[in-house]
């Protein structure tokens, strides 16, 4: 098991990660960069717990290793914003009081980035088709899907 | 409020706490207010994710008159809160808080007698906001100047007066929850995130009797633990077995995650287990006690006079709490001072097992709590934490255990199967007769795992008397008796959301329903008849009138394919130990579209009514009802555990799917103002009707009643035409000729076949004898490399590429060529020799013509024959100057000293002689000749796919001696495990290769019309990005000459988008179609959010439309790991996830689904036997 250094850029900042090349990309975030937002649920890509923004497409950390993310741009829920300055989709879940547990809204909130990036203006349909593979055990879709739609800027407080 | 940062305990100045003195040393806090004005308010029930710690925190600053923001409740922390048992039953509000409440009350009352003595106003005159108490003159002084530097300790008292309700300011009103901010930007919220400095990585192996906890073999069936079987893992601090607890701890989690993987342990095999794929028949034969919770009237006389008798059995299944994160726990093992990080439901009665599983006093655990992923009842988190404890305790320093969602799935205890027979009938007016009422509930309180595993407590189930939970109708019969049959559990059970009262409910629900229906009265007047609770009858008026519900005395047939329907149900959730206490009350109307043809149910809307009495934080229990709704639609329509021989077979979430976003209902929450009433838990109450208001709902709709959930496809339609299926299903074509299969399996032991070889190959020897023997060609001394150009060694290095010949010389993870690999192949195992240039090991001391000889007429050095796994045969037709600079370019390389293990050959191909016999009728040793009819691009094509590129090595099929057989060129063949699918018009592919997709092919290794390479086929195209782009088109136009389909790219765009659309999974129709939805369709469906890396469609997949289901069985056993290149994205390995009969299933399913023009599949189940003992 050769170990060379591997090089990633993880929320714009590069790091040097010395892990046998075939570690997912999860557990070098949550063990050698200490990030708490991308969480393990089921190591097969199914939950979408584990999602982070590479090159600014959602991806399944837990299923992608960490030899394939070099050189690539990494964003995790740390990278969006943080509590004093969060970013508008964590905002929104934030007003939308989108969770229970909570243990899904990492996945929730960056599959909603990664979703208006490609379609800024969603309709209820296409962000549900969007979060198709998000699972949420607690049964937070309604809060979840206004907090899309809120994100999205198309919900107005008129609707509530 | 503040948020929970840290479970501090002490502060610089003095302090006022209010506190219930246990014993003469134990007291215990319950508030806590400092001299800088900050509260503390401890309870000892934890947020289950509901939002509990928000409404505490209201409590506390509602009674003490202090802004919300100023209120830090901590929870669940042993050494800090009390003592208040576990987070169950919704009685956090109801019950839990009263003393909270009161101590709240009573710190106010004595802050503010202190304020009036100090102001010297009567207190009657003073008002508080935030803490600043105020006189009319507009003095004030805050609690932190009443405290100064004190220490007051005020004992609990019971008779405290608390706030009037109309006077509440906070509580009542809808505040955010406190947790959300920092769950959404990932701070340490979780105990999964918990880091302690010095933490170790731990993951435990589990017993083979997956989810099984009572029985002789529990905690006995361990034979032994192969250390060195993890001894290449770098970093593996222990191995630590006790009885059946296996764990590994390693310094990095991928480490302690392969160990555990990997580790060889030896289990004896498990005795027959209860089979449960009858539930009923199970449940029938479980011993069991009855107990008689109510015997009123004349039950048998009523029902033997009954005017219509009506005898029903409801079945509930065994489901999941299916937390989302998986358990996950850190302990820190120090002599006296022993802390465990938990995500627990009961920390004291956790911390009591922890004590009894290591031995130690309670006194020295410290449990404290961090928030988990979200369950509904008892999970695996007290598991885990024994787990870590007992790894801790092993290496000395803190472990943190994280559970796979494998371990989560088939350990976690099981909200169980129930079985209700309700024996009863119609009076003459149509009312019921009596009710009479048995419910099995094979469930308890599933011990701690490490305490059964290790042998600490013994393995014989408790019988716990949990299955009374409402288990008495709301309805006021004249004649009713209800008997709970008390029992063990037959696998690892115990309470989850609704605990027993929500299978129980079901059946009231659905009974009366019933009732109603063969009465000929509305379903809600029919209830209201027996419903005598004022607040009840209230609530189902409300919801009726929200809901628009029109009478329904009668049954309407409803026409056309789909048909909708509507149901109503109510309950008042009673828990607790009998004869318990209720909840909120709820009542639900669902409505329901049912496709008669797919047997699809959609809950479409519900209306979800709900007293709940004061509601503390309203919007937060409008979320719970909307939660309750949504997780109990998902159980009624899809949730079932799957078990394999008694054991628990659903292990990820294609196996045990919940409901997906685009399924949710529609909720319409009516929550009827009752804040002048005392809170009633609303956790679970909302689940309550769910299931019967579904079932009830698809018998308005059908005419069909269903007593059993799930309402998956199969059971609906079971119901709705029978056994025989809705539509005539097409009998499957006839299996084409089953193809010889030697060379794809190793080692075949096949007689016949092998006298045939030894004959054919002793008959060829009288030729073979005339080329013999080899001469040996003189050792030279390395050649020096620098006589060769840059360029021509860089050409040669393109060419080793095309060749791959570092594939098969190379190790995996090795030095580059080498060898050393061992080669599977029919015959035997072939070990790859080193080609480096070392002179004693390697080819340093090979001539030139050393080299070409062996390349072409595969002779070795020294004159031995070479086996044919080394294709020779077509590196013959390799160019002079092409082998020239491969010379070269091996020449150039860094010698290394290696020697490939010797051959592991069976008779009688372990004699190399006979190889020249081989070669004789097999061999051309020519080289290339173009064929000056076709074009350039053909002929350097055909160069180079034939002589280096050798495809037809594996893309051909091969005779009984494994030759290429030359007049099925290309048509397809097998290469380590794995089809080499038919690259000529024999494709089996429904969108015919192009050159286009080819060159794609090749280029990127993935093409939209056939997917990506995988297998074998990846390492050689990632090995092609060495050659330029033209010699790869070239490559595209030589081997499209053997389609004879014209291409059109219009037209083949299209053709792929019609099979695309018209293989869509729409329903989930099957065990096969749900794990396709659960595992496969985030990465393969067509038209999803786009995730990074390629999205491969299953529908043009070659794989899927090939006559041999390996490479699909390979692909979702083995994933792939080591794609042409990372932009392609990877796919994970199923093979610890699924076992044979779910991807059997799943298998037959994508056959069926996405090539529905070809046969069924033949010999899945062996193959999938045979896949996974490969390597590959």
């Amino acid at each position: 098991m050769t170990q060379t250094p591997i090089r990633l850029t993880v929320n714009g900042r590069i790091h040097e990660i010395t892990a046998a090349g075939d570690t997912p990309l999860l557990y070098v975030l949550r063990n050698d960069l200490a990030l708490n937002g991308p969480k393990y649920g089921c190591g097969l890509g199914e939950c979408g717990t584990c999602t982070v923004l590479i090159d600014g497409a959602a991806a399944r950390s837990c299923v992608f290793p960490v030899s394939g993310c070099a050189g690539r741009d990494i964003v995790t829920l740390e990278g969006l914003g943080t509590r004093e300055a969060p970013d508008v989709v964590q905002q929104a879940f934030i007003d939308e009081q989108a969770a229970q547990c909570g243990y899904c809204l990492n996945g929730m909130i960056i599959t909603t980035k990664a979703l208006l990036a490609i379609n800024p203006r969603p309709t209820e349909q296409e962000a549900l088709a969007a979060l198709r593979y998000n699972l949420c055990r607690c049964g937070t879709h309604v809060e979840i899907l206004r907090a899309v739609m809120r994100a999205s800027g198309q919900l107005t407080e008129a609707a509530d | 409020m503040a948020s929970p940062v840290s479970n501090e305990a002490e502060r610089p100045s003095g302090s006022l706490v209010v506190v219930r003195t246990v014993d003469e040393v134990t007291s215990e806090t319950f508030v806590r207010i400092t001299a800088d004005g900050s509260v503390t308010a401890y309870n000892g029930h934890v947020d289950l994710g509901t939002g509990i710690r928000t409404a505490l925190g209201q409590i506390v600053a509602e009674e003490l008159d202090v802004s919300f923001a100023r209120v830090v409740v901590v929870l669940g922390d042993t050494a800090l809160v009390p003592n208040q048992g576990a987070t169950i039953a919704s009685e956090t509000i109801q019950i839990t808080a009263v003393p909270l409440r009161k101590a709240a009350a009573q710190a106010r009352q004595v802050l503010i007698a202190r304020a009036a003595e100090r102001l010297e106003l009567p207190a009657s005159e003073l008002r508080i906001e935030d803490g600043l108490v105020r006189g009319h003159d507009n003095r004030s002084i805050s609690y932190g100047e009443l405290i100064g530097g004190e220490t007051i300790r005020l004992e609990l008292a019971d008779d405290v007066a608390v706030k009037a309700v109309g006077d509440y300011a906070v509580v009542g009103h809808s505040v955010p929850r406190v947790d959300l901010p920092a769950k959404t930007t990932g701070e340490l919220t979780f105990v999964h995130d918990v880091r302690v400095p010095g933490m170790l990585h731990g993951r435990v192996v589990r017993p083979p009797y997956a989810g099984v906890d009572a029985g002789p073999f529990v905690g006995t069936s361990l034979i032994a633990v192969d250390e060195t079987s993890v001894r290449d893992i770098p970093g593996i601090i222990a191995v630590v077995r006790i009885g059946d607890f296996v764990g590994v701890v390693a310094e990095r989690e991928e480490n302690a995650i392969r160990a555990a993987e990997q580790l060889n342990v030896s289990w004896k095999p498990t005795p027959a287990l209860t089979d449960l794929a009858d539930v009923e028949t199970a449940l029938r034969a479980n011993p069991s006690t009855p107990r008689t919770l109510i015997d009123k009237g004349n039950v048998d006389a009523a029902i033997s006079g009954a005017a219509k008798p009506m005898q029903r059995t409801y079945v509930w299944p065994y489901q999941m709490h299916a937390s989302i994160g998986p358990s996950c726990a850190v302990a820190d093992f120090q002599d006296g001072n022993i802390r465990v990080w938990s995500g627990t439901q009961n920390p004291h009665l956790l911390r009591t097992d922890l004590a009894l599983l290591i031995e130690r006093p309670e006194s020295e655990i410290d449990v404290i709590r961090l928030e988990a992923a979200g369950c509904y009842g008892r999970n695996c988190a007290d598991d885990v934490t024994a787990d870590a404890l007992l790894l801790s305790r092993a290496v000395g320093r803190p472990v943190r255990v994280q559970l796979t969602r494998e371990q989560e799935h088939a350990w976690e205890p099981k909200g169980t199967a129930q079985l209700i027979d309700v024996n009863g009938g119609l009076d003459a007016d149509g009312g019921v007769a009596a009710y009479d009422l048995a419910t099995r509930y094979p469930s308890n309180a599933a011990p701690t795992l490490a305490l059964l595993l290790t042998g600490r407590i013994s393995p014989e189930p408790a019988v716990l008397q949990m299955g009374d939970r409402t288990a008495i109708p709301p309805y006021d019969y004249d004649h009713m008796r209800v008997v709970a049959h008390d029992m063990p559990p037959i696998v690892r059970a115990s309470w989850f959301r609704g605990v027993s009262a929500l299978p129980n409910t079901f059946a009231h629900e659905s009974y009366i329903d019933e009732a109603a229906a063969e009465a000929g009265i509305d379903p809600i007047e029919y209830r209201l008849r027996y419903l005598k609770d004022q607040r009840a009858v209230d609530l189902v008026n409300a919801v009726a009138e929200r809901a628009g519900w029109t009478p329904r005395p009668v049954r309407e047939e409803k026409d056309g394919e789909v048909v909708h329907g509507r149901g109503f149900a109510y309950a008042l959730y009673v828990h607790s130990k009998f004869p318990g206490y209720g909840a909120a009350w709820s009542a639900w109307i669902a409505d329901v579209a049912v496709n008669k043809s797919t047997g699809d149910v959609s809950v479409t809307r519900v209306v979800a009514g709900q007293d709940s009495g004061l509601m503390i934080n309203p919007d937060g229990v409008r979320h719970q009802i909307q939660g309750n709704v949504i997780q109990s639609t998902s159980r009624a329509l899809m949730e079932e555990v799957s078990f394999e021989r008694g054991t628990v077979a659903a292990r990820e979430w294609g196996a045990y799917p919940i409901i997906p976003f685009p399924d949710v209902p529609k909720i319409d929450v009516l929550m009827l103002p009752r804040q002048d009433q005392p809170p009633l838990g609303v956790g679970e109450s909302a689940s309550v009707p769910s299931a019967a208001a579904i079932a009830n709902a698809i018998f308005d709709a059908t005419g069909v009643r269903f007593r059993e959930p799930p309402f998956t496809s199969e059971r609906i339609l079971k119901g709705l035409h029978g056994d025989a299926p809705a539509r005539p299903q097409a009998l499957p074509a006839p299996a084409p000729p089953q193809r010889s299969r030697i060379w794809e399996n190793p080692f075949a032991k096949r007689a016949g076949i092998f006298a045939t070889i030894a004959a054919v190959c002793t008959a060829a020897i009288g030729i073979g004898t005339a080329l013999l023997p080899g001469r040996a060609i003189a050792p030279i001394a390395r050649p020096d490399a620098s006589v060769y150009s840059a360029a021509t060694i860089a050409r040669g290095q393109q060419l080793a590429a095309l060749g791959n010949c570092a594939e098969c010389h190379t190790t995996i993870g090795g030095v580059l060529n080498a060898g050393g690999r061992a080669l599977q192949t029919p015959f035997g195992t072939i070990y790859a020799t080193n080609i480096t240039p070392d002179v004693e090991t390697g080819i340093g001391a090979w001539s030139y013509p050393a080299f070409e000889r062996a390349m072409r007429d595969g002779l070795h050095r020294g004159g031995r024959q070479l086996y044919p796994a080394f294709p020779y045969t077509h590196y013959a037709k390799t160019s002079e100057a092409d082998l020239q600079a491969l010379y070269a370019y091996l020449m150039a390389q860094p010698a290394v000293r290696a020697t490939a293990p010797a051959n592991a050959l069976s008779f009688p191909f372990n004699l190399r002689p006979l190889l020249a016999g081989w070669n004789a009728l097999f061999h051309e040793g020519r080289e290339f000749k173009p064929d000056p009819a076709r074009s350039e691009a053909w002929n350097r094509g055909a160069y180079l796919v034939e002589s280096l590129g050798h495809c037809s090595a594996c893309h051909s099929p091969r005779n009984a001696l494994g030759a290429e057989r030359r007049e099925a060129y290309l048509a397809g063949g097998f290469a380590e495990g794995w089809e080499a699918p038919a690259l000529t018009s024999l494709s089996h592919a429904p969108v015919p290769w192009s050159e286009d997709e080819l060159f794609a092919y090749l280029r990127t290794g993935h093409s939209r019309h056939h997917g990506v390479a995988a297998g074998p086929m990846a390492p050689i195209v990632r090995d092609l990005k060495a050659l330029p782009d033209q010699d790869i088109r070239a490559m595209a136009v030589y081997l499209n000459s053997f389609n004879d389909t014209a291409t059109d790219r219009q037209a083949q765009d299209a053709l792929a988008t019609k099979l695309e659309s018209a293989t869509q999974v729409t329903v989930a129709s099957s065990t096969g179609a749900r794990l396709y939805q659960g595992a496969c369709a985030v990465c393969h469906e067509v038209g999803g959010l786009p995730l990074f890396g390629t999205r491969p469609s299953l529908a043009l997949n070659s794989n899927l439309h090939s006559a041999s289901s390996d490479n699909l069985v390979q692909v979702i056993l083995h994933g792939i790991t080591e794609p042409v290149s990372s932009d392609l994205g990877y796919m994970p390995a199923f093979r610890n996830s699924m076992s044979d009969t779910q991807v059997e299933e799943l298998v037959t399913f994508l056959r069926k689904q996405f090539a529905p023009d070809k046969p069924a599949w033949t010999g899945v189940r062996e193959t999938i036997t045979r896949v996974r003992a490969s390597t590959h």
